[in-house]
């Protein structure tokens, strides 16, 4: 069948975010891009949270916000602590629009298709196994027995490395590399949007929940709201999991929706859909020896790319803009003469000064933050304490400070753990 | 020489789960995504295989709106060499027999075709209509839940199963066969024939224009079934009970009783 | 529907698979023999691996595809690959 092309300017492995981003980018600027999706179509096999932000996106696709799948635009945002049967939420309401909800698997759907009109071909179906190597250079991809020749490939395979972990080029995950998310869709009344969340057309929650949650593991809990449903699941760190979770890990999820104070979000509603997913939590040590080889970038997952900060993670416009970055630095290696290493260096460096790496890096150590156990046990509790002291009072007011240490004390957290503990929080976040 | 191949399939709804909407008692169909029907997915199978020991060629052909496309690229993928797509609005809505009607003018386009294979049955109408309605329309023997086919001097043979025995035929080509479900193991799909199905697209479109039909023969306007009425049956919860550590015996004696309980037994 | 807690089986019927005829996970037996902890049975969010009697069972029809069991099994008993043809599970609201 000599008619068929076997050799491509660029294989992209995965159209995912990151996969698709950096397929439509590189299709505009001419390339000849062969896209391999394991799943039946894009998006097929995409999980997240439910939250995206928008800049880097509209970054890429200029027609972004005309035409994208955004469900609701994050108007509020809501952080709460939960202890026992009560919780403390924090609550901002604003006006702009900065991050959206949406379903993943529409919106890489979306990305997919803006690559695929732009003259990527796109091959769903079929599960990448390997990497094709003259040498140590990638020159293409295998499937089974089957290869596809192209002068440099993008990994952006997702977190679990498969390729990568059978090339040799990363080691095999360890617990302590990821976190599992676990998540559930489920349809709800318009009237539980409007009243209970007290959103308006097209307003959008974004709300984060520590403490109880995950029975004291660290990680945490995340509501969002889409158009006419609501995503409602949560995350723990795969180490502690393995050592504390005493119980099947879908039960964390169903029990949070039937929360005394969070049922009532969940009346009548109707789970749509089930998920899992792992999701990079020590980005420092998930991260790849190099990011460009000769013949080979990596981005989106694959390479670590996702920042969680306790209170919000970015996963999905990180892995699109890596994607997007790969991309460029594909096209200035072509102006270079070619796919070495040291052409596509350009890569880390566009990297590096893109608000990926600054984030990374400024917010190294959140990772051993969240090892904290305090912070999702004792905090949670001594902040519902600390307010069920100043607001549930019968006769006498309570001095907020001497409440502060008292509940502290309460929940067996001395002064000094309290202070230094603080320091940590306020220099890692 | 060799055997030029048909086959007929449907792209329906993935039905591995259906769910029902506990509030309003209707189906949820919520992007639910379509698949290649899995009783055609035995027949492209045993099309496949017909092919690798004779040679020629298969042509994968459907009645269904556009994305059916998906369809003809994943049976392309496992090895089928060109695809059909006959669509056009006054198709929409068809039952079995203005389905079939379609399905015979376009088969009557492929200039010479020796087989025309389809799986025993959809999984989304389960009716079991198509073959023996196709047949009838291009006057062609036809048999039914066929396991096996071989070529004997320019003639087929077949095996087809009932229930406790086996028959075997000898039958004329050009001819109709339909394929038993669950009698193959579909193949994967390789990358080399999912490229070509992609790049190459040989992919042929037909729409009214092409075959000129009556269109109050076609669609819902020439489709005589009417459903009468829809029944949702409640989900039945499991009575489940485990009995460990007993003697065979023992077990024996408590599952009986267990039954007769149930006046399964009496 | 009540907020009250469902079952696994009946939370994962609201998804959708493409079932790959042949099994995409494999268990070592033995290796997972000498395992005291099993933490798959508590993380595996399908729930795919139980204990009957004395011996781990696990399916792989209702598996999300999202790899921890591959990561949690501390004797590497599991391997766990993608499912071929692009089945398995299909997410639409995920």
């Amino acid at each position: 069948m000599a008619e068929i092309p076997n050799k491509f300017d660029v294989i992209v492995i995965g159209a995912g975010p990151a996969g698709s981003a950096s397929a439509y980018y590189l299709a505009t600027k001419g390339f000849k891009v062969l896209m391999l999706e394991r799943g039946r179509s894009p998006g097929s096999k995409n999980v997240f949270g439910g939250r995206v932000y928008v800049a880097p996106l509209r970054e890429i696709f200029s027609d972004f916000e005309k035409t994208a799948p955004i469900h609701r635009w994050v108007t509020r945002e809501r952080m709460s602590f939960m202890y026992g049967n009560e919780l403390v939420s924090l609550d901002y309401e604003g006006n702009d629009h900065k991050s959206f909800t949406t379903y993943l698997s529409q919106l890489v759907a979306w990305m997919a298709l803006k690559a695929e009109t732009a003259g990527v071909s796109i091959v769903n179906d079929i599960t990448v196994t390997g990497l094709l190597k003259e040498g140590n250079k990638v020159i293409g991809i295998k499937s089974g027995n089957e290869s596809v020749k192209a002068d440099v490939v993008i990994d952006a395979e997702g977190v679990n490395r498969l390729v990568l972990e059978s090339a040799g080029t990363v080691p095999p995950l360890k617990p302590s590399n990821v976190a599992l998310g676990v998540k559930e869709v489920v349809k709800v009344n318009p009237e539980v949007l409007a009243n209970e969340f007290g959103l308006g057309d097209g307003e959008g929650m974004a709300w984060s929940l520590m403490g109880d949650v995950t029975s004291g593991l660290p990680g945490g809990g995340f509501i969002y709201t889409n158009k006419d449903s609501v995503s409602i699941g949560l995350v723990m760190l795969l180490d502690n999991a393995i050592s504390g979770a005493n119980d099947e890990v879908y039960r964390y999820v169903e029990r949070l929706k039937a929360h005394p104070k969070l049922n009532k979000y969940f009346k009548d509603s109707r789970i749509m859909e089930y998920s899992a997913h792992l999701i990079p939590e020590d980005v420092w040590s998930l991260r790849p020896p190099k990011l460009a080889y000769d013949g080979l970038l990596i981005a989106g997952d694959a390479a670590g790319f996702l920042l969680n900060l306790g209170y919000t993670y970015r996963g999905v416009d990180f892995a699109a803009y890596s994607g997007y970055l790969a991309g460029k630095a594909i096209e200035q290696a072509h102006e270079l003469g070619g796919m070495s290493a040291i052409n596509l260096a350009a890569y880390p460096k566009l990297l590096d000064q893109s608000f990926i790496m600054k984030n990374l890096k400024r917010f190294n150590g959140t990772n051993k933050l969240m090892h904290n156990r305090r912070l999702f046990t004792a905090y949670p509790a001594m902040m519902v304490s600390l307010m069920k002291r100043i607001y549930s009072l019968d006769y006498e007011s309570q001095k907020i400070f001497n409440t502060v240490l008292a509940s502290a004390k309460e929940n067996g957290v001395g002064p000094f753990t309290l202070i230094s503990d603080g320091i940590e929080v306020i220099r890692y976040l | 020489m060799g055997l030029n191949i048909i086959l007929l399939f449907k792209y329906v709804p993935n039905t591995n789960t259906v769910n029902v909407d506990p509030n309003t008692g209707t189906l949820v169909r919520e992007g639910v995504p379509s698949v290649v029907n899995p009783h055609d997915l035995d027949a492209a199978e045993l099309a496949l295989e017909l092919r690798e020991k004779y040679g020629g060629k298969i042509t994968a052909m459907i009645m269904a709106p556009p994305n059916a496309m998906k369809g003809i690229e994943f049976l392309m993928g496992m090895g089928v060499d060109e695809g059909v797509l006959i669509t056009d609005r006054a198709y929409g809505g068809a039952d079995t027999l203005a389905t079939s009607y379609v399905l015979a003018a376009g088969i009557r386009t492929i200039e010479h075709y020796d087989l025309i294979i389809t799986g025993q049955e959809t999984l989304d109408s389960s009716t079991a209509h198509i073959g023996a309605q196709l047949a009838s329309w291009l006057k062609l023997p036809y048999v039914y839940y066929v396991t096996e086919a071989s070529l004997n001097d320019g003639t087929l043979i077949v095996k087809r199963q009932l229930e406790s025995y086996t028959e075997k035929y000898r039958v004329k080509l050009p001819a109709l066969i339909t394929v038993l479900m669950h009698s193959h193991q579909p193949r994967p799909v390789t990358l080399e024939n999912k490229l070509r199905a992609v790049i190459k697209k040989p992919i042929k479109m037909l729409t009214n224009n092409d075959l000129k039909l009556n269109i109050m023969c076609t669609g819902l306007r020439g489709s005589p079934t009417v459903v009468a009425k829809t029944e949702f049956i409640a989900k039945i919860p499991r009575k489940k009970e485990i009995l460990k550590d007993k003697s065979p015996q023992e077990t024996a004696a408590w599952l009986l009783s267990k039954l007769k309980e149930e006046g399964f037994l009496n | 529907m009540s907020a009250a807690e469902q079952r696994l089986e009946d939370i994962l019927n609201n998804d959708i698979w493409d079932v790959d005829p042949n099994p995409h996970i494999t268990v070592d037996s033995e290796k997972c023999k000498n395992c005291n902890t099993k933490p798959c049975i508590r993380l595996c969010p399908a729930g795919c691996y139980t204990m009957s009697e004395k011996t781990l069972v696990f399916s792989y029809e209702g598996c999300v595809e999202c790899g921890t069991c591959r990561v949690v099994c501390p004797l590497e008993a599991i391997h766990w690959e993608f499912p071929k043809s692009g089945r398995g599970i299909y997410f639409r609201f995920s």
